[in-house]
C-alpha cells in the first residue's frame, strides 16, 4: 500500500478557500450598495462601494497612483532590507548571550514605542527626504523580526542538539542542518508581522512628513470632506499589506513542507 | 560467543570506563548520576545496562557519546582516552552510533535525508555510502517510505528509521538508549530478534540499556545492575545461553532463573533505599 505522501498536497487545492471570501465580498459589497441609500446616511460619512470605486478610478491616474507606487516603493524595499538585516542580527545576537542580554530591553522598548512619537525625531535628525520613510520602515520592522528570529534559533529541542552532538557536528553544521530549520515557523511568524508593520511604519511616516503617500493623502481628503477618496486610500493601503502577506505566505508554504 | 578468560586478559577492551564519575548541579540541589563507575566492554560483545529509573544508565553512555563529559575519570575507546575538556575527535565519534530513546528525527527532513543524516556530518559522499542507505531501508522494509516526512508515518516506523541512522555510517559500537521502550510488546520482541540478527551478522559492540528485565536477559551476554542514589554499579551478570537467542527461551528454567537473580538485585536496590 503506497503511502500518501507531501506532493500529492499540492492537488489538496481547496477551491472554497478562494471562493467563500469573495462571495463574502461580494454579499457585502451588494448589501451595502443597498442599505447605504435606503438608510439615508450622507455620501461624507459613508459612500457607497461603487462610488468609491468611480471616483478613486477617475483620479487614479494623476491623483492617486503616484501616491500608491510610493506607498509600494516605500514599504517593500523597507521590508526587504529589514527581513535580511533582523535575521542577520539575530544570528549575530544567538551567538553572544551576553549581548542579547545587553540589548533586548532596548529592542523591546523600541518596539513598544508608537512610531508616530519616533518618527517626528527621526524627521529632526534626518531631514524630510521621501526615502527617509524607507528608513522609518526598516527601524519599525527589523526589531520584531530579529526577536522572533532569534526566539526561533534559541528554542530548539534539546534532543535534537544532542542528536548533534552525538555525531560530533560542527557548530556551523548544528546550525545550518538543525537550528536554522528548526527556526523556520517562529522566523516566518516574525516576517508575518514585519508585513504588518511595514504598513504601518510606512502610513505614520506618510501623516508625520506629509505631502506625499496614500497616509497623506487619507488627511489631506478627510480635510477637503473627499470622502471617497479617504476609503479609496485606505482600502488600497490595506491591499499593499494584504499582497505582500499573502506573498509571504505563499513562499513560507513553500519552504516550511513538512507540517501536516 | 564466549571468549576465552584469557583472550579477555590480553586484549584491550573496546570501551573502558575507570572510576567514571557524573554530577549534576542544578540551583535546588546536586545530583550524583554515576558514581565511580568501572566498566569493561570487549569487542563484539552484546551488554546490556539496567536499573531504576535515574541510575544513571542513560548518563553512561551518553558520557561514552561526548554528549555529556564526565566530572572525573577516563573514559576509553580502543585504548584512546575520550578528552576531558575538548570535543572528542571526528575519528573516535565516527566508530559510535547512538540510538535515542525519544525518537528524534528532524521534522523538516524526509525520511532518506534523515537516514543519511549522519553520512553528511562525516563528510561521507561515496557511492556506497548512498547504497547503504538503500540496503538500510530496505532491510527495515521502509525502502518505499523514503520520501515522506516523519509527520506522516508511524511511531514504529520512526524508532526503525532511528535505529538504522545510528548504523548508517557502519559504527563498530551501538548504544542504544532504552530503544524500544516506547513501543508495544509485539513490536518490540520482533525488533529485538532483528537487532540480534543485525549483531550476529555485523560483530558489533552493542551496549543496550533497558528497564525491561526479560529483554536484557533476552538480548545480553552481560548485564550490569545499576542502582540510584547514587547511581553505581552494582553488580555483574554474565548470561550463559545459548546463542542463537529465541523469543520461546522466556520461558526457560535457566531464563527464569536469571530473571529471579536480576530481579532480586534490583530489588535489592530499591529496599535499600526505603532504609
Amino acid at each position: 500500500m503506497k503511502p500518501t505522501l507531501s506532493k500529492h498536497k499540492k492537488k489538496d487545492f481547496k477551491p472554497a478557500a478562494i471562493i467563500a471570501p469573495l462571495v463574502a465580498l461580494a454579499l457585502l459589497y451588494g448589501a451595502l450598495e443597498i442599505i447605504i441609500p435606503l438608510s439615508g446616511i450622507n455620501r461624507i460619512v459613508l459612500p457607497t462601494p461603487t462610488a468609491i470605486i468611480k471616483v478613486i478610478a477617475e483620479a487614479f491616474a494623476a491623483d492617486i497612483w503616484p501616491h500608491f507606487i510610493f506607498n509600494v516603493k516605500v514599504i517593500f524595499f523597507g521590508f526587504l532590507i529589514a527581513v535580511p538585516f533582523g535575521m542577520l542580527l539575530a544570528a549575530i545576537c544567538s551567538q553572544f548571550n551576553i549581548i542579547v542580554k545587553a540589548v533586548s530591553p532596548y529592542v523591546i522598548l523600541l518596539v513598544v514605542t508608537p512610531m508616530i512619537t519616533l518618527i517626528p525625531l527621526i524627521q529632526l535628525w534626518m531631514g524630510s527626504d521621501p526615502d527617509i520613510r524607507i528608513l522609518v520602515v526598516v527601524i519599525q520592522c527589523t526589531p520584531i523580526i530579529m526577536l522572533n528570529t532569534l526566539t526561533g534559533f534559541t528554542t530548539v529541542e534539546q534532543s535534537k542538539l544532542d542528536l548533534a552532538r552525538s555525531m560530533g557536528a560542527s557548530k556551523l553544521q548544528t546550525f545550518i542542518k538543525i537550528i536554522f530549520p528548526n527556526a523556520m515557523p517562529q522566523v516566518f511568524t516574525g516576517i508575518k508581522l514585519g508585513c504588518i508593520f511595514s504598513t504601518i511604519g510606512s502610513v505614520t511616516a506618510d501623516f508625520v512628513f506629509g505631502m506625499q503617500g496614500l497616509g497623506f493623502k487619507v488627511q489631506q481628503a478627510t480635510k477637503y470632506v473627499m470622502t471617497e477618496v479617504v476609503y479609496g486610500s485606505i482600502i488600497l493601503i490595506a491591499l499593499i499589506g494584504f499582497i505582500l502577506y499573502k506573498i509571504v505566505a505563499l513562499i513560507e508554504r513553500r519552504i516550511i513542507v513538512w507540517k501536516k | 560467543m564466549r571468549i576465552p578468560w584469557e583472550v579477555h586478559f590480553l586484549q584491550e577492551p573496546k570501551i573502558r570506563f575507570t572510576n567514571v564519575t557524573k554530577i549534576f548541579k542544578t540551583h535546588r540541589q546536586i545530583i550524583t548520576a554515576v558514581e565511580k563507575a568501572n566498566l569493561e566492554i570487549h569487542e563484539g560483545d552484546f551488554v546490556s545496562l539496567i536499573g531504576p529509573s535515574g541510575c544513571g544508565k542513560s548518563t553512561i553512555i551518553r558520557m561514552l557519546n561526548d554528549i555529556t563529559k564526565p566530572t572525573s575519570g577516563e573514559i576509553y575507546v580502543d585504548g584512546e582516552m575520550i578528552p576531558q575538556k575538548k570535543k572528542i575527535s571526528s575519528k573516535q565519534i565516527r566508530k559510535m552510533g547512538f540510538i535515542f530513546q525519544q525518537p528524534n528525527l528532524l521534522p523538516w527532513m524526509t525520511v532518506r535525508q534523515n537516514v543519511s543524516l549522519p553520512l553528511k556530518v562525516f563528510g561521507l559522499k561515496d557511492e556506497k555510502w548512498e547504497k547503504n542507505v538503500d540496503k538500510l531501508l530496505e532491510m527495515v522494509g521502509l525502502k518505499e517510505y523514503e520520501d515522506a516526512y516523519p509527520s506522516e508515518i508511524s511511531s514504529g516506523m520512526i524508532q526503525k528509521i532511528g535505529v538504522i541512522r545510528a548504523m548508517v555510517h557502519d559504527p563498530e559500537i551501538l548504544l542504544m538508549d532504552e530503544p524500544f521502550g516506547a513501543l508495544d510488546e509485539m513490536t518490540r520482541e520482533q525488533l529485538d530478534i532483528e537487532l540480534l540478527d543485525i549483531w550476529s551478522r555485523t560483530k558489533k559492540t552493542i551496549v543496550f540499556i533497558t528497564h525491561n528485565v526479560e529483554e536484557a536477559i533476552l538480548m545480553a551476554s552481560k548485564v550490569y545492575v545499576m542502582g540510584t542514589n547514587p547511581g553505581r554499579i552494582v553488580a555483574e551478570v554474565e548470561i550463559d545461553l545459548e546463542r542463537p537467542r529465541r523469543l520461546d527461551m522466556i520461558t526457560e528454567t535457566k531464563f527464569i532463573e536469571y530473571e529471579k537473580k536480576l530481579t532480586s538485585l534490583i530489588g535489592e536496590i530499591d529496599l535499600s533505599k526505603i532504609k
